[in-house]
């Protein structure tokens, strides 16, 4: 059976669509499927410092894409997950070398091999973003709780749904629930209302996430941190199973705990 | 590739479900009465890719007189003539006297009405107005769902929104200061009554759900709860 093709996008640059790519493809990966991570962003491409792997890359997207080498030579594996790889963007071309049908092409064959196929959209709406989206069957639009980030996502999803892209789902990443509280973030119940899609999780505001992608070690493998419980909820979610978005956040190993002592 | 089987079919039965005709600008595709939209969408898909550059970045019409398309396959037909070879389309015409206009344009771009007075069915939009839609009616304008912010409807009658209006809206666009604007909840960007423009006071947190409406009073324009 052919595996699933996902695309991470946002429109607005920054708001954690890398960090959102590694994170639910290493939590996949930990649940023992097959996952390649596709950078799509080319001539910013990040995807493989996040994952720590940057020191390994020798051929990229657009050498597989221009027939410069095969598709498994230009994929890096995980140095943790055997059952997890990326392709790396090519830093020094630019968006224009890929054109959608072969981005479309390339997806199709690596949905045969793996699972799970995620790309990593680059910002904006041009070239970039069409190649992202072209091989995807399901979108995933990540945004922050902040006005300019919204605004980006609902053109993002307006986009989507013109080109046929109809399973489109939610994540609102960096939430900071003391923010909302005092009424100075916008909060997930009205971002949900204003982008009319299915919401797939909510990833709070956190310091592990700049540790996690400074040291290359997605927070998923952090059995400790919030954002991380987050991440893996949404590969749960994603997974198909029937994983609960807690309101307003996923608990951690230390607020299940407290609530075990406590009985909150 | 069941699609081309379905081409070859047609063909065989000498059915054009779609028309293609020249104008000045680009090109009016006319689908038939009968066709149904799968036939459409082949049958222009194999002309586009048969004469590629023929149709390279030109502008299209669509005219959906006489075969009516759901906005999702409004969508797909475009989006088909931007990836195949970077056509678009600028207009589609969906009755005698209205046109929606598919792209964003630096200026409002409508033909005068027919007659002095707002006539016709009313344009009726069934999705969410998400930012970067604009959709202008000759008549009034329905929007079953929200107008979100950046987006902008604009009608020379009345523009009414089943839903929440967060972006743009203008009513009387021909100069009617009588047209109204009528939401279920009003949380605008900005209000456009004919010459008109109004901008609500900054912070103001409106309370949602409501039915309100905007009306031109002496030389403002007020937002009353109906
Ligand atoms: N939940 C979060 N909490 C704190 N910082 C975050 C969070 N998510 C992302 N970041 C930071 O935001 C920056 C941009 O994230 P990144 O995933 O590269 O965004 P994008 O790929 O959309 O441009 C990075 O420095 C990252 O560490
Ligand atoms: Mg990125």
């Amino acid at each position: 059976m052919a595996g699933r093709t996902i695309v991470v996008t946002s429109g607005k640059g920054g708001v954690g669509k890398t960090t959102t790519v590694a994170n639910i493809g290493t939590a996949l990966a930990k649940k023992k499927h097959s996952v390649v991570l596709i950078d799509g962003d080319i001539g910013l491409r990040n995807l493989d410092v996040v994952m720590g792997l940057e020191n390994r890359i020798v051929y990229n997207l657009v050498d597989i894409i221009e027939g410069r080498c095969r598709k498994e030579q230009a994929m890096i594996r995980d140095r943790k997950l055997g059952n997890l790889c990326i392709i790396p963007a090519a830093q020094t071309r630019d968006k224009d070398s890929v054109q959608p049908e072969q981005m479309k092409r390339l997806c199709e064959e690596l949905a045969e091999e793996f699972d799970y196929v995620f790309i990593d959209c680059p910002a904006g709406i041009e070239q970039g973003f069409k190649n992202a989206v072209a091989g995807a069957q399901l979108a995933i639009v990540v945004t922050t709780p902040e006005v300019s980030a919204i605004r980006d996502a609902d053109r993002v999803i307006g986009l989507l749904e013109a080109s046929m892209l109809r399973d489109v789902h939610l994540i609102v990443n960096r939430l900071n629930d003391r923010m909302v509280k005092k009424g100075d973030m916008m909060s997930t119940e009205d971002i949900v209302a204003l982008l009319a899609i299915p919401l797939l999780g909510i990833v709070p505001e956190s310091e592990d996430v700049v540790v996690s992608t400074n040291r290359g070690v997605p927070l998923v493998h952090d059995r400790s941190s919030r954002a991380g419980a987050a991440f893996q909820g949404i590969a749960a979610r994603l997974n198909g199973e029937d994983v609960p978005v807690h309101n307003g956040r996923e608990l951690g190993f230390r607020d299940f705990f407290r609530k075990l002592f406590t009985g909150q | 590739m069941q699609k081309s089987d379905h081409i070859t079919r047609m063909e065989n039965q000498e059915f054009i479900p779609l028309q293609i005709k020249a104008n000045r600008e680009g090109f009016v595709l006319l689908p038939e009465e009968a066709a149904s939209f799968q036939a459409v969408f082949a049958y222009l898909k194999n002309r586009l890719e048969h004469s590629r550059d023929f149709f390279r970045h030109t502008k299209m019409v669509l005219d959906l007189r006489f075969r009516v398309f759901s906005i999702e396959e409004i969508q797909s037909i475009d989006s088909l003539l931007k990836e195949s070879c970077g056509a678009g389309l600028v207009e589609i015409k969906l009755k005698e006297g209205f046109s929606l206009f598919t792209e964003r344009r630096e200026r409002i771009i409508v033909p005068p009405p027919a007659s002095k007075d707002v006539e016709g069915v009313p344009l009726i939009v069934r999705q969410t107005c998400r930012s970067g839609a604009r959709i202008v009616s000759q008549s009034d304008c329905l929007v079953l769902g929200d107008v979100n912010p950046g987006a902008e409807v604009i009608a020379y009658g009345d523009v009414v929104v089943f839903g929440s209006l967060r972006g743009l809206a203008h009513a009387g666009a021909a100069g009617n200061r009588h047209a109204k604007i009528w939401a279920l909840s009003m949380e605008p960007n900005q209000l456009r009554i004919a010459d008109m423009v109004a901008v609500p006071p900054r912070g103001s947190k409106p309370v949602p759900k409501r039915y309100e409406v905007a009306l031109v009073r002496g030389e403002s324009i007020e937002v009353v709860t109906v």
